[in-house]
């Protein structure tokens, strides 16, 4: 853990060069040492970015600049770019295939009442079927869990303010439906 | 068609889990446009006009501008309705949503799918004529699935409004852009699942995003150029009103006025952020020019602290010059609203009888509440509201922390399913929903075009959910006959002159009934969700009944992608 937190964090000291970076590539370098070379993020409490939603990723990165969301890697990374670099990113970024985490399915009855509580405020209807997501809205299955998790936990105490609607949606549900939510999301 | 291939030939390999990235495939493809030569004819306005006297045609998403979807052939009747079988499938490319409403012009049919795509059918044998893929930017945002209800054809153009706000003339023959014009910024929560109405050149559309902090409105562009013609904003700068403390019923909302009085001195009038998105089409009195619609729920939906007043014009019909924009009248079913029982399914214009029994011009809608409201079409008052036609109970408690149970639950009663009328039997036929749910609120400030809900609508885990699909005598409130399905019931139905309804069920069920009692007469099994609005023409001398399969985002029901035409031998 604290090894890959080095390793994410030497990567970081590449932000000065990120300043003068003018391809693709080299805005991204910067984005491996955390969320992976392969794509697996390097600690499970960082998210996939390979093969998530444009919009999504691009709002992040806006809202990380903004300071809408907060993180003290992620704000003065994106605090970088301008709005075209953002877009950019986000569309390479999902144009790479999602990774497989390797996560197991979820027991039946755990998927059970995961979907359940996800039927009952209405998640599929903007994370879509099999929580593929769309647009500005992110793909969840095949999240690392510990992300979802911590995430989760986030939106309830609104320390991921960013998203009022989602910390609402999560508050309205307890919290041994949302473990089950988070398993069964890990294991899509 | 590869993608799915792949997924098959892993399958049949016994490869038991697929990758989340060939899933992700087959629900949304990636596809990109086949350009053709539809054979299709110039649609008049002189035909549109005439929409509901065409047996041939199905010009209009409601079937004409007046939105009875009543259509005039009776080919198919109750006496041979059970002879109805398939006539043909088609298979869209797209696995997500379905609410298309078929539009049918001279043997040539126009389907929309979820992502805005288009296609361009023989109307006879279901072969594809031409495939528009819409190029969705990357950034939208909208609440209920990436739905789209429709065109409208005009002239020798398809017009299309995209999930990303974007409104498009089509070549109806070829399916080439002929115009692209940007309705409003969806980075800000706007987007678009309408149909547009198209009359007289304009192309009338509204736009959704009340649960993201919107300023709603109605415009009219030009067919020809795409330029505007005129903005209506649903929500005026003096949005607060008369503190209507009753909803159009006459039951107390439990409203603390002098608190909304407080707060509406501290921050002003919250127009500029307060919702009242427009979900379906207007309707059209060509007589004296002017346009019906109904406004959706303010922003946020369940917390009513931030938004003083009576929130106008939401949860509202309202009256438009045609080709003015300006106002005409309005009426609003819920002031204040705090449980998102807004205003979606669209209006319909029929005479009806008003209080003293005089038949005179009227509008109606069906709300979320459960009821169907009967107005005067001069100036929007209420004549009268009929039976419930799903249970209510506890309204109008106000949303707790904890959540409060208030039937109906947010999705109605009737969501945005267009009803149908039959003026002949003086009955409106409307889809219901019925699902338990607490009402639960939480307190954020406006969060920049991100979802702003001010809490949760929460269905009730184990307590029943169910459906019905009901016919109300508008003339005199009465229900006059109910069939309950087993699960709530989103999409939309069509009545006939054959003395039928056609309507379809989340759980692939669609079925032909006895529009004067109820009765089921045919059914036929989808496979995926029928959560559309049918349609029927005529084509080789042969009626047709036309329907989308593609299952529902909103209501979780499986999805598929077929769009399925019925006929008789």
């Amino acid at each position: 853990m604290f090894s890959r937190w080095m390793i994410c964090g030497v990567a970081l000291l590449l932000m000065a060069a990120q300043a003068r970076a003018e391809t693709i590539e080299e805005k991204v370098q910067v984005c491996a040492g955390c969320h992976g070379e392969s794509g697996k993020p390097v600690d499970k409490t960082i998210p996939t970015i390979w093969g998530q939603q444009a919009g999504y990723l691009y709002i992040q990165l806006r809202d990380f600049k903004r300071g809408d969301r907060k993180s003290e890697i992620m704000q003065p990374i994106a605090a970088q770019f301008e709005r075209d670099d953002m877009l950019a990113i986000a569309e390479y970024f999902s144009q790479k295939p999602w990774p497989d985490l390797g996560q197991p399915r979820a027991p039946k009855d755990v998927a059970e009442k995961a979907v359940s509580a996800s039927r009952s405020v209405g998640c599929p209807a903007c994370h879509l079927d099999r929580f593929q997501g769309d647009g500005t809205v992110p793909r969840l299955a095949g999240m690392g869990r510990d992300y979802l998790a911590k995430t989760i936990a986030d939106f309830r105490t609104r320390a991921r303010g960013n998203n009022p609607g989602m910390s609402d949606l999560m508050l309205a549900t307890s919290p041994d439906d949302l473990a089950a939510l988070v398993e069964y999301l890990a294991g899509l | 068609m590869y993608v799915k291939g792949i997924a098959a030939f892993a399958a049949a390999l016994g490869v038991g889990l697929l990758s989340g990235a060939a899933i992700a495939q087959e629900v949304k493809q990636e596809k990109q446009s086949v350009l053709g030569n539809a054979n299709v004819s110039p649609v008049t306005q002189e035909q549109l006009n005439a929409a509901d006297k065409s047996t041939r045609d199905f010009l209009l998403t409601n079937g004409n501008y007046a939105q009875t979807r009543f259509y005039p052939g009776k080919q198919i009747s109750r006496d041979n309705v059970k002879n109805l079988h398939v006539a043909w499938i088609f298979q869209t490319d797209v696995k997500e949503s379905l609410e298309t409403s078929p539009i049918v012009v001279d043997g040539v049919m126009f389907v929309t799918t979820s992502f805005s795509h288009v296609y361009a059918l023989d109307a006879k044998t279901g072969q594809q004529l031409w495939h528009y893929a819409h190029k969705m930017g990357p950034i939208t945002v909208y609440c209920c699935g990436p739905n789209n209800r429709g065109v409208q054809v005009l002239g020798d153009r398809v017009y299309l409004a995209t999930l990303d706000s974007k409104l498009m003339a089509l070549n109806a023959k070829t399916g080439e852009v002929v115009w692209t014009t940007n309705i409003a910024d969806p980075e800000l929560g706007y987007s678009e699942t309408m149909a547009p109405t198209v009359v007289k050149d304009k192309v009338l559309i509204g736009t959704n995003g009340g649960e993201y902090g919107i300023r709603g409105f109605v415009r009219a562009y030009d067919a020809k150029t795409g330029k505007q013609l005129w903005n209506f904003h649903t929500i005026p700068e003096n949005s607060v009103g008369v503190w209507a403390t009753k909803d159009a019923t006459g039951r107390d909302m439990h409203r603390n006025i002098q608190a909304e009085k407080d707060m509406l001195a501290k921050i002003g009038d919250p127009y500029a952020k307060l919702g009242g998105g427009v979900w379906q089409n207007p309707s059209v009195d060509l007589a004296t020019n002017r346009i019906y619609f109904v406004v959706g729920n303010p922003s946020p939906d369940l917390d009513g602290s931030n938004r003083p007043g009576d929130n106008l014009y939401t949860n509202s019909l309202v009256s438009l010059d045609l080709d003015t924009g300006k106002y005409v009248c309005h009426f609003q079913y819920i002031a204040h609203d705090v449980w998102d029982l807004d205003a979606v399914s669209p209006t319909v214009l029929v005479n009806v009888k008003d209080k003293s029994g005089k038949t005179i011009p009227g509008v109606i809608h069906a709300g979320k509440t459960g009821h169907i409201y009967v107005h005067d079409r001069k100036d929007c008052s209420l004549i009268r509201f009929s039976e419930a036609m799903v249970p209510q109970e506890n309204m109008w408690v106000l949303p707790t922390k904890e959540g409060a149970r208030m039937l109906p639950g947010a999705n109605g009663g009737v969501e945005w399913s267009p009803i149908a009328t039959d003026p002949g039997q003086e009955l409106a036929y409307a889809i219901n929903l019925h699902q338990p749910m607490t009402y639960h609120v939480e307190s954020s400030a406006y969060p920049n075009g991100k979802l702003w809900l001010g809490g949760a609508f929460k269905v009730i885990p184990g307590e029943k959910q169910a459906g019905n699909i009901t016919a109300v005598n508008y003339n005199n409130g009465k229900i006059k006959w109910q069939v309950n399905t087993p699960e709530p019931m989103i999409g939309g139905i069509l009545a006939t002159a054959g003395g039928l309804v056609f309507t379809g069920e989340g759980n692939g069920k669609f079925a032909a009934y006895n529009s004067s009692n109820g009765k089921e007469l045919w059914s036929f099994r989808a496979g995926a969700g029928v959560n559309a609005p049918p349609s029927s023409y005529m084509v080789g001398g042969k009626q047709y009944i036309v329907v989308g399969a593609g299952g529902n985002t909103q209501l979780d029901y499986k999805r598929g992608n077929n769009i399925i035409a019925f006929t008789l031998d």
